[in-house]
């Protein structure tokens, strides 16, 4: 244990990698992957606060291993995610979704742990770079161009960063990654890197575009990390600025219509992470350190609830071959637990009391309301009321509910109920003593969730929310779940750009074709000119006789004698 | 769906029979009447307790009640309308694009709760 605490937590991931290689395919395999996030969460765990495995590069000191409290809680829980992921997974044995999981999972803790702004940039691209062949895993067409879409922006974001990075060191002398004001280009860029990762508004879309375009379990793995590390990397870098409480209300805000009237579950989900990431952000955006505990507790939260939606949903596609609302309903019938787990992530992601988010979200939510901005927490009320919308009806009624598809699957197999299971039971038991989770937190709580008003309050909100929801189900008003596709941002860069470049390019080759053909044209006149004048019968090239030639020279000798006698 | 099986719950597994209650149409106005009830229920108990808030408007009673239900619709009526503007065909971004495929089935266990 002692050399271990001495290795940085991702070497642990790193290493393990090539001691999977080594082993057969199969549960041996399947094994490693569930043990090592269990030793790298021992280790996170018994780290004491410090900052560790520092070395010297090009003159740069290295910080590996920057262990406090909110460095801490976000690789506990994402080891707890490698943990629970690759449980869900245990029945894969393709060998690059595998690695793909254990380097990703490394990678994100590693960038967690980055004390200075080098090591966060080859973490940073590392997750990219690792988690793209989980959606590659899938082996279809679609899959490649999504992954490569999603593998350009994620290592445009990485680029960004280190030229913020190489800007801010050349101001301050210092790549030490710690808070940040925005106003040099340096920290702006750094900001909007961040920014890329953790899907603002207009920057969004790679998360829709790409996560339901994963394999079943690798959408579960992915739903975990690249989120959250930019999450993390905004609460460590930029904690207070102001600007993030309306990027992240607008984030809260703008996904739930959009997934409202999405067909795919999968996407569902999100836009629905993307609605999520929006109270995180809030948090930050307050920054005081109750805002700063919301945004780290409820991180832990939503990575539970989020994955095990996840899950239930892969569990749907893994066994019925679609995701999609309108092909899917009545699946409770052969596929009750399932069933039964997707409902305890649908409340705890809605925030009913005794599910994890109710006792996560309302600690940004009562924090907003303390700092005085009612227009955001009224906003932020009304997107708790959208979530229940779409993750807490949408995905499990007309999964699992709703009318018959007909669809009669087997119930998910024993692995994949036994992480839904423990998942499931640790949104309820976050619910159920808040305190467990407080404690972890990277400041002092003393806040206490379970007051009368409070309940009371969510309660009317929720049943209030549901009984509009079944008025307009009653009344035809509910929009259908319907096979379609819906525009968003990446209409931009998937249609209207290349329209355009399609059609600069056809004008750029029209003009070319043109100019060619004036030039052709030119030159074949001149030509013609040039032929038409020293052409074979034309005077200028005509075959004179050396008799004539004679005559000429006798001619030029007359004349110059009759000029020498003048 | 063309193929709709007829229901046989003797062959489901005893939770998915009880889940199974909440489909029938038959018990749709039980279970409406039951979340009406609830409702109601959560309402008279804003008059049970000394209320605390930030803001004004927290202390009106059922003002999460009413705040829930209006922007519930509000939301769906929007989503409604925006659907109009950006709906497209399933292959809008062509035939190879990931809404269009099909699952790899070899990744992927489709079998039946009855099957062997």
């Amino acid at each position: 244990m002692m050399m271990l605490n001495l290795m940085p937590t991702a070497f642990i991931f790193i290493a393990a990698a090539f001691l999977l290689l080594a082993l057969p395919k199969g549960p041996l395999r399947a094994a490693l992957l569930l043990l090592v996030p269990l030793v790298a969460g021992a280790q996170v765990w018994s780290l004491p606060e410090g900052t560790y495995g520092q070395f010297d590069l090009l003159g740069l000191t290295l910080d590996t291993m920057r262990v406090d409290k909110l460095s801490r809680i976000f690789a506990l829980i994402f080891c707890i995610a490698a943990f629970l992921g690759n449980l869900y997974a245990w029945h894969v044995r393709d060998t690059v979704q595998q690695l793909a999981a254990l380097l990703y999972a490394g990678a994100a803790i590693g960038a967690v742990f980055a004390g200075d702004l080098i090591t966060l940039f080859i973490y940073w691209e590392a997750t990219a770079i690792t988690s793209v062949f989980l959606i590659w895993a899938r082996r279809t067409e679609g899959a490649y161009h999504t992954g490569m879409r999603y593998l350009i922006i994620q290592i445009t974001s990485g680029v960004i960063l280190l030229a913020g990075t190489a800007l801010l060191y050349r101001e301050t002398q210092s790549i030490a990654f710690g808070a940040m004001t925005l106003g040099s280009l340096g920290t702006w860029l750094i900001f909007i890197s961040f920014g890329m990762k953790c899907a603002f508004p207009l920057m969004h879309n790679w998360l829709q575009d790409s996560y339901p375009a994963a394999t079943v379990t690798g959408t579960v793995i992915l739903s975990a990390f690249t989120t959250k590390l930019a999450v993390y990397s905004l609460a460590r870098g930029f904690a207070g600025t102001e600007i993030l409480i309306y990027i992240g209300a607008v984030m809260t805000l703008f996904p739930i219509f959009f997934a409202e009237i999405e067909n795919d579950l999968r996407r569902v989900l999100a836009y629905s992470l993307n609605n999520q990431l929006g109270f995180m952000v809030v948090g930050i955006g307050v920054g005081t350190e109750m805002a700063l505990n919301g945004t780290a507790s409820h991180a832990f939260a939503h990575i539970l609830y989020k994955a095990l939606l996840f899950m239930s949903v892969g569990a749907v596609l893994f066994r019925t071959g679609t995701s999609k609302a309108s092909e899917l309903g009545g699946l409770c019938r052969t596929m009750p637990r399932t069933a039964v787990f997707c409902l305890i992530g649908a409340a705890a992601i809605s925030a009913f009391p005794l599910f994890s988010g109710f006792v996560t979200k309302s600690l940004i939510l009562d924090e907003t309301a303390n700092e005085h901005y009612p227009i955001i927490w009224a906003v932020l009320v009304f997107a708790s009321a959208g979530v229940l919308s779409h993750s807490g009806i949408k995905i499990p009624y007309f999964t699992f509910f709703s009318h018959d598809s007909g669809l009669r699957p087997k119930e998910a197999p024993v692995h994949m109920q036994l992480a839904m299971g423990i998942t499931a039971f640790l949104c309820i038991f976050i619910g159920v003593y808040p305190d467990t989770l407080y404690a972890l937190l990277p400041y002092d709580v003393e806040y206490r969730a379970y007051t009368m008003a409070h309940v009371v309050g969510q309660l009317q909100l929720l049943c209030f929310a549901l009984l509009a929801f079944a008025v307009l189900m009653r009344s035809g008003i509910h929009p259908p779940e319907i096979r379609a596709v819906n525009l968003d941002v990446d209409w931009i860069y998937r249609r209207f750009l290349p329209r355009i470049l399609g059609g600069v390019s056809t004008g750029l080759s029209q003009l070319w074709a043109g100019l060619s053909r004036a030039l052709h044209e030119t030159l074949e006149s001149i030509v013609a000119f040039l032929f038409r004048v020293y052409g074979p019968d034309r005077g200028v090239a005509k075959v004179l006789p050396t008799g004539s030639m004679v005559v000429w020279i006798a001619i030029l000798l007359g004349l110059v004698l009759v000029v020498n006698y003048i | 769906m063309d193929r709709k099986p007829a229901d046989n719950p003797d062959s489901y597994p005893p939770l998915g029979r009880v889940l199974m209650w909440f489909t029938d149409p038959a018990n749709a106005n039980k279970i409406f009447g039951a979340l009406a009830g609830i409702c109601l229920m959560t309402f008279l108990a804003d008059f049970t307790y000394k209320k605390y808030g930030h803001f004004a408007v927290e202390y009106i009673p059922g003002f999460y009640a009413a705040y829930g239900f209006v922007m519930f619709i509000a939301l769906i009526l929007a989503a409604k309308t925006l659907r109009i503007f950006i709906k497209r065909p399933e292959d809008f971004y062509g035939e190879k694009a990931i809404d269009c495929e099909s699952y790899p089935e070899e990744e992927l266990e489709q079998v039946g709760h009855d099957d062997a």
